[in-house]
């Protein structure tokens, strides 16, 4: 998708089947009020590639929640592509320095309009493998915390 | 808290072996008693009762009291300071996505 890539990044991706016209879900995309109405309200959104736009969202420590993007490509009814730019240095985990790219792409599908997001650009951190896995669930991150609980438990005792 | 306040916290309280594995018990089970949890256990009933504490007060457990017991379980939100961008934006756009689904409903019944 993107080639340019760094090989050290990854990827959110989300697919799913639609029962609506692609024309529908651009609109949905690519109005600023509907856009509001699913996602979150942006400011000063136009689908013109070099438009920047804002997201609000919430703050962490010295990142005020601004999420500052910049549209990249624009392919009426199949394309829609921004930058998604936030966070802060001094942050880790939720706030920390965000450079990512959001990319919506709609193809037709037997039973209405594929929808593939793909959000890429995520660096994870070396040190950050414990926490990293949090979305497979409880009991797995409960295992690899083991790592970073050992280092602090051994910290204590020195 | 801030942020990094909160995460340390949560660290802190998982990282003494004893207490994590009493965390991790009481996420392997729906509610759990202290008394059930020193049954299975080598320390004391009032050891468990301070590392309930403990993780009571880094938001791993709640607890629920029923007549003369009280129930604890794990706090679905506990671990949440833990999490970095990656896993915030893979709830964050599957949300969004069921977001849409109804709005394209409304606008193209």
């Amino acid at each position: 998708m993107n080639k340019a890539v760094n090989p050290e990044t990854q990827a959110i991706v989300v697919d799913e089947i639609f029962p609506h016209a692609p024309q529908v879900i651009w609109k949905a995309l690519t109005s600023g009020d509907l856009i509001g109405r699913w996602l979150m309200a942006p400011s000063g959104f136009q689908p013109v590639v070099g438009n920047r736009f804002t997201f609000q969202t919430r703050p962490a420590g010295e990142w005020d929640g601004t999420i500052h993007c910049e549209v990249l490509e624009v392919v009426p009814h199949e394309r829609l592509s921004y930058a998604w730019k936030g966070g802060h240095a001094s942050n880790e985990g939720y706030g920390a320095k965000l450079e990512t790219v959001v990319t919506f792409t709609l193809s037709q599908a037997e039973t209405g309009t594929r929808l593939r997001l793909v959000h890429s650009g995520f660096v994870l951190p070396k040190n950050d493998t414990a926490y990293r896995k949090m979305s497979e669930g409880w009991k797995d991150v409960v295992r690899k915390l083991d790592v970073v609980a050992a280092e602090q438990a051994s910290q204590k005792l020195n | 808290m801030t942020e990094a306040e909160t995460i340390t916290a949560v660290m802190r309280a998982l990282a003494d072996p004893t207490r994590r594995a009493v965390f991790e018990r009481i996420v392997n089970c729906d509610e759990i008693t202290v008394v059930e949890l020193t049954r299975g256990s080598s320390v004391t009933q009032g050891a468990i009762s301070q590392h309930l504490k403990s993780l009571k007060q880094a938001g791993l457990v709640c607890e629920r009291p029923e007549g003369r017991n009280v129930f604890y379980r794990a706090e679905p939100r506990g671990l949440e300071p833990l999490a970095d961008w990656m896993s915030h934006y893979g709830v964050f756009w599957r949300d969004r996505f069921a977001n849409l689904r109804n709005l394209l409903k409304d606008i193209d019944p």
